[in-house]
């Protein structure tokens, strides 16, 4: 086993464990700090494919935005015994396992052992990043590579989709700040 | 043995049954939240996964997986804050977040 | 041959009758009522209850009423009620029925007469007689050539005249004059007087469609039609109440009784004509005898068979004899017109129309026929041995006589009579039978203004042969026609009926209509003693004697049961208080004298035969005299006089009475024949448990079944809506139940299929 693999098994069992700890812990303020671990351990996962911007971005974001939006909610949602009564579980809580059993089973069914597509691929827009003759060379690291991949004029590029992200998130501020308003 | 795609869908299939019990299965409704974020990750990691072990030029170049976990990051933030302050605003008019009573839609 | 074709005037006069009383005088009737009355009233008071004779004979104490328009209506019994004074209206009434069924009974004679050869005023009639088509009419409207509707068949309203139809127009006609004649006199004053003419002139016409009907399907509707006009006429006073310590039904409940017995035998009659119609594709009588020769034997002696139950329900034959003895709650002249001469013989004649078809069958119905008649026979006679209600006996006898018809009609089968042997004893005893039950209306009549209160009972009559002298020998007359004294009416129709018993290898039936024979002389002079005579009275105890009446009065009414009323004898004053009958008016003494002269000389139209059916043989004194049979049946009914004699005139009636009951075995007889051998009984027993019992449980399948269902689907949309509706409960988490267990199903599909379907 190499170091990949290894590293991979670990942070794998953390994550799922971690996750286990969220759903199942009775004080929602400890669930919210496995949460962060859950957080973190994901990025460890994107460290492992390769994908430096998709892990940073994760820990500024996820385990930093919005752990802290989630622990003040909590704060500001004041729950009379917090040790213990705060996140209860619910009365049909046996049909979620089951749901989710079977969700999950369809699910690695679907990945691992069912048939798979014999389709085959189009073929693309253009030539890709990195090819011998075409005009965008293959960025230096992962950072530039997104950057490329965002925000290119010339290359192929997601650019109208990050335009909509961006409206997107200007009317998630705009709305949390109406929604919240205290009134 | 090495990793395979394989070990990166299952690990993201389970992590998303365990989000999805922690949002039926809660009270809380933040704990619910939680678990739609749990979920949340469990799909980025697998759109991280198939970037990663995609080898068909030239779509391997246009790391689709990345992007889109970029904007499911960038969604989830926005979302999260938009559910976080309406559970503030139903705290201040209810003084419970239970999600069981919420329930005005009842027959 | 005019003379022929315009006979259908005698079948459409009356109903032109009832529609103008229906219509015209009696609505002029109901609407002078209160002008009259109040003029009448007051000075009619002190005269109420006067009678032909110009007495006053009023009863001691009136009720005074207001009728339905306001007009007084005076009272002498609830049940009967009668105006002070009739109105024009109601008397134009009863002379416009009177007249035009005068000017149809002459019509009739003359047709008889002609086609009897005895006047010639017209060629004569065919033997297959002719159709009256003016009246006729085609039913449907693609009738082609041969009548045939849409392929269907053919529906022809049709009628016909021919020797078969004459003697019955005669029969029809004539009484029914001499009955609305009668009924002037003993409808007198009644406030109902307009419609019991509508209803006499209803019921004329709908046993004339009988007559002369054609085909099965008219005389369907004639004899439905008399079945209505015989609900409406014995239910006519329709306030009565019952009187069970006599055994007697409600008028309302007899007629009801009556309609009913005639609708079960009418289901058997439309069943047969039904087959009969279905094998052959036609209704018609003429068509008929040569159309079912091809059909499969036993299915046409099925068909017949269930044809002559509709002859048994409209005849009053066993079993379905029950409603006759009830139908005599009606006015007197309705029993005597209808269930005496006419309606009760429209079974008969309908027999005797079909009775070719009937020899085309086995002779299994023609056996049928004649059994049955003669079990009807004795059994009708010996109850009518012990009855002490003078009409009831009168039914009884119908009912034997009746038998006697379809004996006739049955034996005959074979020989060359053809229908002709019953329908002659039906054309002498329509006139003897009349007169009988319109003597008895007399009787009665005399005996309600005497004693104020309706008297039937024979056991308080007796010696009223000095005080009411025409109505007696009138009985005299009836009696010896029945009992077959010699050259009297009976003497040829009915002993020849139980000479060709014996001539056609019948032992049984000669056996058993002999008997009767014996027990119908018995019981009819019985009464004629009972009334008219008594121990003391001349001619050895036939003529006068004591009235009992002045006596003796019924107790033990209030019981309830007729086995517990019983004589007893009453107080001086109550006798100072009874007055004497005496005769009844002219208006109802003319019918009984013009009735006796066709009861005595009716039987000596001895080509009866021959007219009916040509070859059959002719009667004559000379084989009548010279026959050894005869001489039997001679004897056997002069038996029965004369121990009617011994018993009644030269013994008390108490001591008879006391006799019977001191003697278990007669007593017990007596009793069983009292209750008409209980079937009554059992007929009441079996509508109320079994009939009435399955519709219980009918009913009860609708309440809780039909209704269950309907209610049922009613409430599950309830249930459903009520319980589905917990489905929303208003949760996202619910909702994401749902949602996410639809991915779990789908899941398992995926699984199943792709694990299990390659």
């Amino acid at each position: 086993m190499d170091l990949a693999t290894l590293l991979f098994w670990i942070i794998a069992i953390i994550l799922v464990g971690s996750s286990l700890l969220v759903v199942g812990l009775r004080n929602i303020v400890h669930s919210a700090l496995a949460l962060v671990v859950v957080f973190a351990m994901a990025a460890g996962i994107y460290l492992l494919l390769n994908a430096e911007l998709i892990a940073i971005v994760q820990i500024l974001i996820y385990a930093g935005a919005v752990t802290i939006l989630i622990l003040f909610a909590l704060m500001l949602t004041r729950i009379s015994n917090v040790r213990t009564n705060s996140n209860p579980i619910n009365k049909v809580w046996w049909i979620g396992v089951i749901i989710s059993t079977l969700v999950g089973a369809g699910i690695i069914f679907a990945v691992t052992i069912g048939p798979h597509s014999t389709v085959s691929v189009q073929t693309a827009y253009g030539a890709g990043y990195g090819s011998t003759n075409s005009a965008c060379p293959l960025p230096p690291n992962n950072v530039a590579y997104i950057g490329q991949l965002l925000y290119s004029p010339t290359c192929y590029s997601y650019v109208l989709p990050f335009e909509i992200a961006s409206i997107v998130l200007l009317v998630a501020i705009i709305g949390a700040i109406v929604i919240g308003r205290e009134d | 043995m090495g990793l395979s795609l394989n070990h990166f869908l299952v690990l993201g299939a389970l992590l998303f049954c365990i989000g999805l019990y922690g949002a039926i299965a809660k009270h809380n409704a933040i704990a619910v939240l939680m678990g739609i974020e749990i979920m949340l990750n469990a799909v980025n990691i697998t759109m991280v996964g198939f970037a990663f072990y995609n080898t068909v030029k030239p779509w391997s170049t246009f790391l689709t997986g990345q992007i889109f976990a970029i904007f499911i990051i960038t969604v989830a933030a926005a979302e999260a804050a938009v559910a976080l302050a309406m559970i503030i605003s139903i705290y201040r008019k209810r003084n419970t977040v239970d999600v069981g009573e919420i329930n005005l839609m009842k027959w | 041959m005019a003379l022929y074709e315009y006979s259908w005037l005698i079948l459409l006069s009356p109903i032109f009758a009832f529609a103008v009383i229906l219509f015209g005088t009696r609505m002029w009737d109901l609407a002078t009522r209160g002008r009259i009355a109040a003029k009448a009233a007051h000075e009619t008071e002190a005269h109420v209850g006067h009678d032909g004779h110009g007495e006053p004979d009023g009863p001691d104490e009136l009720i005074h009423e207001k009728g339905p328009r306001g007009e007084d209506v005076v009272f002498e019994d609830w049940e009967d009620p009668k105006v002070p004074q009739l109105t024009m209206g109601a008397k134009v009434s009863g002379y416009l029925s009177v007249i035009i069924m005068a000017l149809a009974c002459i019509y009739s004679w003359i047709l008889l007469l002609n086609t009897a050869g005895l006047i010639s005023v017209a060629p004569q009639l065919p033997t297959q007689g002719i159709s009256l088509s003016q009246i006729s009419y085609p039913w449907c409207q693609n009738i082609d050539a041969t009548n045939n509707c849409f392929g269907l068949g053919s529906y022809v309203i049709a009628f016909h005249l021919d020797r078969l139809t004459i003697p019955m127009l005669v029969v029809v006609t004539s009484i029914t004059l001499l009955v609305q004649f009668y009924s002037q006199g003993y409808m007198e004053r009644s406030a109902g007087y307009a419609r019991f003419f509508a209803y006499l002139s209803l019921f004329a016409f709908s046993m004339l469609t009988i007559v002369f009907a054609a085909n099965f399907l008219v005389i369907f509707i004639g004899w439905e039609l008399v079945g209505l006009s015989s609900y409406l006429l014995i239910g006519f006073w329709f306030n009565k109440k019952s009187k069970p310590a006599e055994d007697r039904l409600s008028p309302a409940s007899a007629s009801v009784e009556a309609f009913i017995v005639n609708r079960v035998g009418d289901v058997g009659f439309i069943i047969g004509i039904m087959i009969l119609f279905v094998n052959t594709g036609t209704f018609n009588f003429s068509q008929l005898p040569a159309a079912v020769t091809h059909m499969d034997k036993t299915l046409l002696t099925v068909a017949m068979i269930l044809v002559f139950c509709g002859a048994i329900g409209k005849s009053a034959q066993v079993p379905l004899h029950v409603w006759l003895p009830p139908a005599m709650e009606g006015p007197t002249p309705v029993s005597a017109l209808i269930h005496a001469a006419t309606m009760v013989a429209a079974g008969v004649y309908m027999v005797g129309r079909t009775w070719f078809i009937f020899a085309a069958a086995d002779p299994l119905a023609f056996q049928v026929v004649a059994w049955i008649g003669g079990i009807s026979a004795i059994f009708a006679a010996v109850i009518a041995l012990v009855q002490t209600d003078f009409k009831r006996v009168l039914a009884f006898s119908t009912i034997s006589q009746l038998g006697y018809m379809f004996v006739g009609m049955g034996i005959a089968a074979g020989t060359a009579y053809g229908p002709g042997l019953g329908l002659f004893h039906l054309f002498t005893h329509a006139f003897f039978k009349a007169l009988l039950f319109l003597c008895a209306g007399s009787v009665l009549f005399a005996l309600h203004h005497a004693t104020h209160k309706e008297t039937q009972d024979m056991r308080v009559m007796g010696g009223l042969g000095p005080l009411m002298p025409i109505t007696a020998i009138a009985w005299l007359v009836g009696t010896l026609s029945i009992g077959g004294f010699p050259f009297f009416d009976s003497f040829f129709s009915k002993d020849n009926i139980i000479a060709e018993a014996y001539r056609t290898g019948n032992y049984g039936l000669w056996a058993v209509t002999l008997i009767t024979a014996g027990l119908t002389s018995f019981y009819m002079f019985r009464a004629f003693i009972l009334a008219f005579g008594g121990k003391g009275g001349r001619l050895g105890g036939m003529w006068g004697g004591t009235y009992r009446g002045k006596i003796y009065r019924i107790a033990g009414l209030e019981e309830g049961n007729q086995d517990k009323t019983y004589l007893v004898e009453m107080s001086p004053e109550e006798k100072e208080h009874i007055k004497v009958p005496h005769e009844s008016p002219l208006v109802m003494t003319i019918p009984l004298i013009i009735l006796m002269i066709p009861s005595i000389f009716a039987g000596d139209w001895f080509n009866f035969y021959p007219y009916i059916q040509a070859g059959a043989p002719a009667l004559t004194v000379r084989d009548v005299l010279d026959d050894w049979l005869t001489w039997v049946g001679l004897a056997v009914s002069l038996i029965g006089f004369t121990w009617a004699f011994v018993l009644y005139a030269r013994f008390e009636f108490a001591s008879v009475h006391d006799y019977v009951e001191n003697r278990a075995f007669l007593r017990t007889a007596h009793r069983i024949l009292l209750h008409k051998f209980y079937v009554d009984d059992l007929y009441n027993w079996i509508i109320k448990y079994i009939v009435l019992g399955l519709s219980h449980i009918a009913q009860a399948f609708d309440t809780y079944v039909v209704d269950g269902i309907v209610n049922g689907v009613a409430r599950l949309i309830t249930v459903l809506g009520r319980d589905v509706r917990h489905v929303e409960t208003g949760r996202v988490q619910t909702y994401m139940i749902g949602f996410f267990g639809g991915v779990a199903v789908l899941a398992i599909l995926v699984f199943a299929l792709v694990a299990f379907v390659k």
